[in-house]
């Protein structure tokens, strides 16, 4: 129960630190943030949009992970965890999608410009998005369980590429990108130590949280496969 | 509209909270759908015996 309470205030906090601290350009006081040409206050969306694409990140990979483990064991549990926590990595991967294009609109001007990073993410919700189809197409439960496992390993494999190479390396519009003027990988661009430590408060929420959501997701899950299974049998 | 927000631009970052608090909440609703099943079946089970 603590950690609950500690996640609430850990996650209202950032949530009032993200939006009402002010942006000055040469920050004195702890809770100023300095200013990054061209961004200005848009710039406070990284408390929010960013977690959300490490979510679809950390997702992805403990799916994966549950299908290697499947693999291994044979247990349709990890199966189901698997599931639980790809359907957490979609919904964040969504997420993720929509913001960063109404960020899009009011920085570069239209919702969608088929930017590096825009593109690839549309590539990696379109494979994860065949991974659904082909578990609802199989009928039989191992079978699924193991043709899912072995997909979404292929699949994870992608998504480093997609999420942290392809848009570096490439030239583009988002920040991070290859010429990004404001230099390098997202996460030095420019902030002063008070705003690297809301972010990084901000990630471990957002993480606590998705850890949450993937426990209540995935038991959902077995009670509601456990009935149906029992009310076959019975 | 589209001025208002790009003059103040604090106003997008309060519409994409919004939106990922929608994403989460939209998960919660799903969730409390199947826990309901779960339920209704359960009860539905305790009938028939």
């Amino acid at each position: 129960m603590i950690w609950k309470i500690f996640l609430f205030l850990l996650l209202a906090f950032v949530s009032v630190a993200g939006i009402s601290f002010p942006i000055v350009e040469n920050p004195t006081k702890w809770y100023e943030f300095p200013l990054i040409p061209g961004l200005e206050e848009n710039a406070k969306i990284i408390f929010f949009h960013v977690p959300t694409a490490w979510l679809t990140v950390i997702a992805f990979l403990m799916s994966t992970l549950y299908s290697f483990k499947y693999l291994r064991k044979k247990n349709l549990d990890d199966d189901l965890k698997s599931y639980a926590s790809a359907q957490l990595g979609m919904i964040f991967c969504i997420l993720a999608t929509i913001t960063g294009s109404v960020w899009a609109k009011f920085a570069w001007g239209s919702f969608w410009n088929w930017d590096p990073r825009e593109t690839s993410i549309f590539a990696l919700l379109l494979i994860y998005g065949a991974w659904f189809a082909l578990r609802s197409s199989i009928e039989s439960e191992e079978k699924r369980a193991t043709l899912s496992a072995v997909y979404s390993m292929i699949a994870f494999v992608t998504v480093p590429f997609f999420i942290f190479i392809m848009p570096r390396i490439m030239t583009g519009l988002h920040p991070g990108s290859a010429d990004d003027s404001n230099a390098g990988p997202v996460v030095n661009f420019k902030m002063n130590g008070n705003m690297l430590l809301i972010f990084f408060l901000s990630l471990i929420g957002f993480t606590i949280l998705y850890f949450w959501m993937w426990r209540i997701g995935y038991k959902s899950i077995l009670l509601k496969d456990k009935l149906d299974k029992k009310l076959i049998r019975g | 509209m589209e001025e208002f927000l790009s003059k103040n631009s604090i106003y997008i970052v309060m519409i994409i909270v919004l939106i990922v608090w929608t994403g989460i909440f939209s998960y919660m609703i799903s969730l409390d759908k199947r826990i309901k099943k779960v339920e209704k079946e359960m009860s539905g089970d305790k009938n028939e015996k």
